[in-house]
């Protein structure tokens, strides 16, 4: 049996190739949940136990015992070949690996650990020949997922001093340039009014707002590093949070001289545990804003009125539609077509009739928001209703797009239930022969989820003349909400986008219009390749 | 011995992926039996890389080339070295005559013009004044008009309109109605493309359409719309006395000015080969109906626009023909056109393959940096005062 040994580099080589490649699968989904540990192993689950590298390990080892040169070619050929076939986490799937400096470095050092326990768990099997290097791979196929989490553990103080580092460096540049630096927070609508405070912004002086949805201390941080200059005199600043103190301390990096709180509801209830957790997380603003400085909140949303209240000695604006309180801006007069919305703002200084391209109505709520505080910074109305015009849909955000003779209503950012409700409203508003909408639902609900679902595929039923819940997700309670309804067979299932959008390739006409609601990350499809190429 | 001649595409503007089509064009049509061509791409933070990936299209996709795999170098500092210098610890490379094919800012404006100035460069194409004030469609137009070539009437609206209040707002419109009424065009001062370009039909449109200019630029022009408007083109090719190429005619789906997606993405009917970029839009070449008289104008108004800026190498001016008045009225000039506009010379009367074409124009890069190397530098004794 000594004569195997010669095989051990190859048997060595094989398994750290393939964990290599495991490593980078899991790896993808490790950064979606934000290297968070626990979130990172719920989804995780027993899912290792299925991966097909680890039977093939315990397969051969097995075969050892009665054919050790037929089990070694198996292993070696097989591990290959799941290796090869295994898709490539940074060019497939709707999110990507991104492999930034970080994800490098987490994939370094789990590599190694994966290397150093493999020989390990070989030394422990010593006595039993090769077999030794068949089983520990078993074992480590098993346990790559926690390698991961292990290797990440090992890298925060690194994490830690590099990111103190940077944050001193934006802290600096802040202090030296001195922007006036509006902070926006809410449960929905941050990315969307930032994007429309900075465009329209821009037109009054040199201002600093990140593209897409950088929120976090390390994205604002970066941006700050790469972007700002002397010369800026507005930054906006989105400010997101999945637990209290995270708004506290972006408010420190980028100290905020006025205050936009679009809304506050139970987007991501899961994360905080309760709707007081949320309203104190997004109060970490108000307390920021210096007293006298400029709070603009929505009031149509209790929560944010909620901090608007606690917080009377700052300059507080409200904006709304429906709320009966005095408001600085009024939204009135909502009207859709396909070319955009016809609204008008009402202020105690005088009505404005705007025109913008962008639907949905809680997008001209934002709007609203966006348009008090420009006015309140100095920035002339009349040419805050006409940038208004200049504003372009952001992409898969309510975006009404003629294809061939279909609208498509493309929603697939949002993830919060006023969002699906504006896209059905914007759908029920255009002229189309029929209705059809695509969607895996909301998530993130905590126990309310089902109810929440179950009321938005009702609402679904009255609008659209087919809804195609995607993935099992939220299936049972789009299920009853159509039961509800009495429109059961208006409801297809499919189990990925890959299929809805087959189903849709095959169904809909010119003429026709279909919404595309919602687009979770990979982690919520059952079959999102990790292993295998997803059918 | 082959001169080396380095193609350089990419660059920072709007047009990068456009410079790079038209960059791979030019590197693949140089004569490879007289020169030796190298490509430079420059990517959206003007770092320059060299490297044999970078002849191939496929390696620009997603995100560009893999820089692992090229080479950064930098211009050679110190007046006539001609040198790339690497980043690294590579050898430095010798280069004979650059092909700046950058469109757009920091690449048709000058700036890529005045680095190579700098360097004592041989480079084909305009230089850094003629790229300068063909980038700029207001001071084109003064040149033109001065030079008595027929242009749009016009109204120019700084950014710094904005600083003051919103009387402007009024103030443009009102300017419109006394002037050239509506509808109009409004577009960006500065840009190549056709991206921030808008038709306006009324006072609203148009300081949207103003305000639409302000997130490229930082002067909007204003023109009237002709409302029944034919485009034609002509190149000019910078040789010993400025030739004019042949007139061309492109079509757009409706009666609108030819947007950015219709100039680089559509199909082309007349293209020569399977090219892209302005080389693959819809055209009709030399239109039999148009009359002989305002296709010998086009040509001789755009061989003087040529001169007057004082251009080299290639350029594309394009005229507007006001169909109803039968007016042709010079409308703008790219001094780097995309595909250096090499569809222009295959038809009669010089039937010019571009390689001919490029061979020509890198002679004559090459005899106009020796004449500039030849003009005096010494200073006269009454500035020599150390």
């Amino acid at each position: 049996m000594r004569s195997f040994w010669p095989f051990m580099p190859i048997l060595a080589a094989t398994y750290l190739f393939l964990a290599w490649r495991r490593l980078l699968a899991y790896l993808r989904y490790f950064q979606q949940e934000g290297y968070e540990p626990l979130r990172f192993l719920r989804w995780v689950s027993v899912r290792s136990l299925n991966d097909p590298a680890f039977w093939l390990s315990i397969g051969a080892a097995f075969l050892f015992t009665v054919a050790p040169r037929t089990a070694l070619v198996v292993f070696v050929a097989g591990a290959v070949f799941l290796g090869v076939a295994q898709p490539d986490p940074r060019s497939t799937g709707k999110i990507p690996l991104r492999l930034t400096w970080r994800a490098t470095r987490v994939l370094a050092v789990a590599t190694v650990f994966s290397a150093a326990l493999w020989v390990f768990l070989t030394r422990g099997y010593v006595d039993r020949d090769l077999q030794a290097p068949l089983m520990a791979s078993a074992w480590m196929f098993v346990l790559l997922p926690l390698v991961l989490i292990a290797a990440n553990a090992s890298l925060v103080p690194y994490e830690r001093a590099v990111q103190r580092r940077y944050e001193t460096d934006a802290r600096r540049r802040i202090a030296d340039v001195q922007p006036f630096v509006v902070g926006i927070t809410g449960s929905y609508g941050k990315s969307s009014t930032k994007a429309m405070l900075g465009h329209l912004l821009q037109f009054h002086a040199p201002t600093l707002a990140a593209s897409g949805s950088i929120n976090t201390l390390m994205g604002v941080t970066r941006h700050i590093r790469d972007d700002l200059v002397f010369g800026h005199k507005f930054m906006v600043v989105e400010m997101g949070a999945f637990k209290r103190g995270s708004i506290r301390r972006l408010c420190q990096l980028t100290p905020p001289s006025a205050g936009v709180i679009t809304a506050v509801g139970d987007m991501h209830l899961e994360r905080f545990g309760s709707l007081d957790e949320i309203v104190r997380a997004k109060s970490e603003l108000a307390e920021a804003v210096p007293a006298g400085g400029l709070l603009v909140v929505n009031a149509d949303s209790p929560g944010a009125l909620r901090i608007a209240r606690s917080f009377g000695d700052r300059k507080v604006l409200l904006y709304g539609e429906r709320s009966p309180e005095d408001l600085a801006t009024r939204v009135e007069h909502i009207v859709f077509s396909r070319q955009g919305t016809t609204f008008t703002l009402r202020t105690p200084d005088g009505t404005y009739r705007c025109f913008t391209p962008l639907l949905g109505r809680p997008i001209i709520l934002n709007l609203a928001g966006a348009f008090t505080l420009a006015a309140a910074v100095g920035m002339d109305p009349d040419v805050i209703v006409a940038a208004m015009r200049t504003l372009k849909p952001v992409a898969n955000r309510l975006e009404v797009i003629e294809e061939r003779g279909v609208t498509w209503i493309r929603d697939a950012y949002n993830s919060n239930q006023f969002g699906f409700r504006a896209a059905l409203e914007v759908a029920a508003s255009l002229p189309v022969a029929r209705r059809f909408l695509a969607t895996p639902g909301v998530i993130e609900l905590g126990s309310d989820q089902f109810d929440v679902n179950r009321a938005l595929s009702k609402e679904a039923a009255a609008v659209c003349d087919t809804t195609l819940v995607v993935s099992d997700t939220n299936r049972a309670a789009f299920e009853a909400g159509h039961r509800e309804a009495g429109k059961e067979a208006h409801l297809v299932a499919v189990p990925n986008r890959t299929e809805a959008f087959r189903w849709l390739r095959e169904t809909i006409k010119d003429g026709d219009a279909v919404i595309l609601e919602n687009d979770l990350p990979d982690l919520y499809e059952k079959s999102a390749g990790v292993f295998w190429k997803a059918s | 011995m082959r001169r080396t001649v380095a193609v350089m595409f990419g660059g920072r503007s709007l047009e990068h992926d456009v410079s790079v089509v038209s960059g791979l064009q030019i590197l693949h049509a140089v004569d490879p039996e007289r020169f030796a061509p190298m490509p430079i791409y420059i990517d959206q933070s003007l770092r320059w890389w060299v490297g044999d990936e970078l002849w191939h299209k496929e390696s620009f996709k997603g995100g560009g080339p893999d820089r692992a795999h090229a080479t950064e170098v930098a211009l050679s500092p110190g007046f006539g070295t001609s040198m790339l210098a690497p980043v690294g610890f590579s050898r430095p490379i010798s280069v004979d005559v650059f092909i700046p094919v950058l469109h757009g800012t920091f690449g048709e404006d000058g700036s890529i013009q005045g680095q190579l100035e700098l360097g004592g460069c041989a480079y084909v194409g305009s230089g850094v004044l003629a790229s300068a004030v063909g980038m700029n469609k207001r001071m084109t137009k003064i040149v033109a008009s001065h030079a008595a070539v027929p242009i749009v009437p016009w109204l120019s609206c700084e950014r710094s309109v904005l600083d003051r209040g919103h009387d402007w707002m009024r103030d443009y419109p009102a300017k419109v109605e006394a002037s050239f009424g509506w509808p109009v065009i409004v577009k960006p001062c500065n840009l190549g493309s056709s991206a921030g370009v808008t038709t306006a039909n009324d006072a609203d449109e148009m300081v949207a359409g103003i305000l639409k200019v302000f997130e490229y630029d930082v002067e909007a022009l204003i023109e009237p719309f002709i409302r029944n408007r034919l485009e034609i083109n002509v190149a000019v090719a910078g040789l010993d006395v400025p030739v004019a190429s042949v007139t061309e005619m492109p079509v757009t789906s409706q009666a609108s000015i030819l947007s950015f997606s219709e100039k680089y993405k559509r199909e082309g009917r007349k293209s020569i080969g399977s090219s892209e970029g302005m080389a693959g839009a819809l055209r009709v070449l030399d239109p039999s109906d148009l009359p002989a008289e305002m296709r010998a104008s086009a040509q001789r108004h755009a061989t003087t626009v040529f001169a007057a800026l004082g251009c080299e190498g290639i350029s594309r001016i394009d005229f507007l023909v006001d169909a109803d008045r039968g007016t042709l009225y010079f409308n703008e000039i790219n001094t780097l056109p995309g595909s250096l506009a090499f569809y222009l010379w295959s038809a009669a009367p010089h039937y010019w393959t571009i390689t001919e074409l490029l061979a020509r124009l890198i002679d004559r890069a090459e005899r106009l940096r020796a004449m500039k190397r030849g003009l005096q530098r010494k200073p006269p004794a009454e500035l020599s005062l150390l």
